[in-house]
């Protein structure tokens, strides 16, 4: 087996603590040298509503722009560096699906330490499925999150978010809404996964459907910031 | 879209681009899906269902991703290759060919004519590009359509304007990766084997250069993109001075013909791979010494200033073997080359100015490098990194220049290896070949003489 990344051989050394530790065996996807390159975000010192990277625990200078809102706070595994973007680039655009396998370990140890009601995945919109053939965000996930419950109101993008600066995409209207049938989200904590969180502005819109619907506070968990 | 844009060729396109298709356009499935098996129909590849699952039941191929993804939600355009060609082109090159090389280039013209698939092993440094441009001229004077193809995007950049300068009265496409020009329908192409993927049945003559080299030698990829770029009746002539034994196998199975050329264009005999076998070469220099055979030659080059290359199979041994050097041979100038240096270009350039005189190096330079006068010496020559053919390449770089033409090469191995003695044999091979040759030459020559 290949390094997903760099197609370099893999070699797994079977130590013995492995061998009685019962446990299956795990075989890492990408080469020690490729899992570097990712910078994880220390959660103790990350920006506390927005997970950003930081040197101190304190809500940075983008969430202060933001109204206060105690009922919601992003979660990021990762930097936004030139690897992730590397990875993002081979993933979503040139729609390697196998490198879903490169985070899915990791966003699933995350999860389990939240306790959450429900867990829903941030949709792509129609155009994009047809061509892409898959959504980013439930390729990471098990499967059963986001049963096209919340959907997108826009049928086709007309700019690619990526292209747009931080100006033109505060501006975009409220893309989210939820499908006729959707669980009954009162009282609940909701956890919503997105891929990357560059303004916030995506993954608040959710946010505030889930707490208009009645959710008692929804959190955010990206793999990048 | 244009309808000379798919002649010949196999593309994905945007769905903006698939409502405006020229007539008679075939739109070909993208993916075989039977029970067991996903097989890419661009790329060829058995792809393990696994992996290559999106959701919704659909597949893609993950080996062809660089060129575009190909899916079960994608489809690839194609149109029968018509041969539309006005101007037919004629051959503008006014060098000469030596005799051997003329046989052989006759030989070329041939197979082509006969629509072949041909091999032709000829030794580094004869002179290959030049016995390709009778049969070349032919082809183009027929309104065939022609590509030159080969592994590496720097044989391709290298080939291109040698081509376009011996047919100059037309245009010569190239296509790489790294070619930001959009691609023009043309009788002749230079591109990469990968780019080949991207046609289908558009050639009637097919030159594949360099077929030992990587990723075409580890690629079953790119072998079926030649079979499927060449038309059923076309014919296809591999060139390489070290073949595989894939390809050997096919000729002795009678499905490949095969012509030689084992002499150099100085017709001069190759230089022969000399072993010495020092189990420990390595840990001499992980304590900073060099072994006794490498002092006592690097001393020689110290008094004559001759200038060598040294190869070792990891990038991370460069440094201590040039520290190594340093130490015993303070005066003695030279740098370390490998594939991801920015300055690999200048460093090399440095060599060929005679500005240093050595290079400690990978195996990025076994081919291509054309330094005369020098000598070459291999560090664990037995490691798996160096291939027979790229041992046949690396002591190919020995004996290029007329005023040289001898020249050693220096295998320091660990152990005996197998690689090694076979790139031994290939050489003395295609030396009996050689020395043959020259007999009947000199044979021709005295008869005619008199």
């Amino acid at each position: 087996m290949n390094c997903l990344l760099c197609q370099r051989p893999l070699t797994t050394k079977l130590t013995l603590k492995w061998v009685l530790s019962w446990q299956p065996i795990v075989r890492p996807v990408v080469c020690s040298l490729c899992w570097q390159g990712f910078r994880p975000i220390d959660r103790q010192t990350a920006c506390p509503d927005c997970g950003r990277a930081q040197l101190q625990p304190q809500v940075c200078r983008d969430c202060r722009r933001w109204p206060t809102q105690t009922q919601f706070y992003n979660q990021a595994l990762f930097e936004y560096n030139s690897a992730m973007q590397a990875y993002f680039k081979a993933y979503k655009f040139q729609g390697d699906f196998r490198l879903r396998a490169v985070f899915q370990a990791r966003l699933k140890q995350t999860l389990s330490t939240i306790k959450a009601d429900v867990v829903v995945a941030i949709p792509v919109n129609p155009a994009t499925m047809q061509t892409r053939g898959f959504n980013q965000v439930t390729g990471w996930l098990a499967a059963g999150e986001n049963d096209g419950w919340l959907v997108t109101l826009a049928t086709t993008k007309a700019i690619k978010q990526a292209t747009k600066n931080r100006q033109d995409r505060l501006l975009t209207t409220q893309p989210f809404q939820l499908a006729a049938e959707h669980p009954d989200l009162t009282g609940k904590t909701v956890v919503i996964v997105d891929d990357v969180y560059t303004t916030g502005r995506t993954i608040r819109y959710a946010a505030m459907v889930m707490l208009e619907n009645g959710a008692k506070s929804v959190i955010g968990l990206t793999v990048a910031r | 879209m244009q309808a000379k844009e798919l002649y010949g060729r196999q593309l994905l396109l945007t769905p903006v681009e698939a409502q405006q298709l020229p007539a008679g356009t075939q739109k070909l499935p993208a993916l075989k899906v039977t029970g067991q098996q996903v097989q890419c129909l661009r790329c060829g590849s058995q792809l393990q269902r696994r992996w290559a699952q999106l959701p919704d039941h659909h597949y893609y191929c993950y080996q062809c991703l660089t060129l575009g993804r190909v899916s079960t939600l994608t489809s690839l355009y194609h149109l029968p290759e018509p041969n539309a060609f006005t101007d037919l082109p004629s051959l503008t090159w006014d060098g000469q060919l030596t005799g051997p090389q003329t046989d052989c280039a006759n030989r070329v013209k041939a197979a082509f004519q006969a629509r072949q698939r041909h091999l032709l092993w000829a030794v580094t440094g004869a002179g290959k590009t030049e016995m390709l441009f009778p049969g070349l001229a032919w082809a183009l004077q027929q309104g065939l359509r022609v590509a030159v193809a080969s592994p590496r995007v720097d044989v391709c950049l290298e080939l291109a304007p040698r081509l376009q300068a011996a047919f100059a009265t037309t245009t010569v496409a190239v296509l790489h990766g790294r070619q930001p020009a959009p691609y023009v329908y043309r009788q002749l192409t230079v591109c990469t084997t990968h780019q080949l993927l991207r046609f289908r049945e558009a050639f009637d003559v097919l030159v594949i250069d360099e077929v030992d080299a990587f990723p075409f030698a580890a690629n079953p990829r790119l072998t079926y993109a030649v079979e499927h770029a060449v038309k059923p009746t076309g014919a296809v002539l591999y060139l390489t001075a070290t073949p595989s034994r894939e390809l050997l196998q096919q000729v002795k199975r009678g499905q490949l013909t095969i012509s030689y050329l084992p002499l150099r264009f100085h017709r001069h005999l190759l230089p022969k791979i000399q072993v010495t076998l020092a189990p420990k070469w390595w840990s001499h220099l992980q304590h900073g010494k060099l072994i006794k055979p490498v002092q006592r030659w690097l001393t020689q080059y110290a008094t004559s200033g001759r200038r060598f290359l040294i190869f070792v199979p990891r990038i991370s041994q460069l440094a201590i073997v040039q520290a190594a050097i340093q130490r015993m041979f303070p005066k003695m100038m030279g740098l370390t080359v490998y594939s991801a240096d920015p300055e690999r270009l200048d460093k090399v350039q440095q060599m060929r100015d005679q500005q240093v005189q050595y290079l400690v190096t990978t195996t990025i330079l076994e081919r291509g490098v054309t330094l005369p006068g020098i000598d070459v010496i291999v560090l664990g020559a037995d490691d798996a990194v160096f291939s027979t053919a790229a041992l046949v390449q690396i002591a190919g770089r020995v004996g290029r220049s007329r005023d040289r033409p001898t020249g050693a090469v220096h295998m320091v191995c660990a152990s005996h290896a197998r690689h090694v003695k076979q790139a031994q044999r290939q050489i003395n091979l295609v030396n009996r070949k050689g020395q043959r040759l020259l007999n009947e030459l000199s044979t021709l020559s005295t008869t005619a003489n008199h």
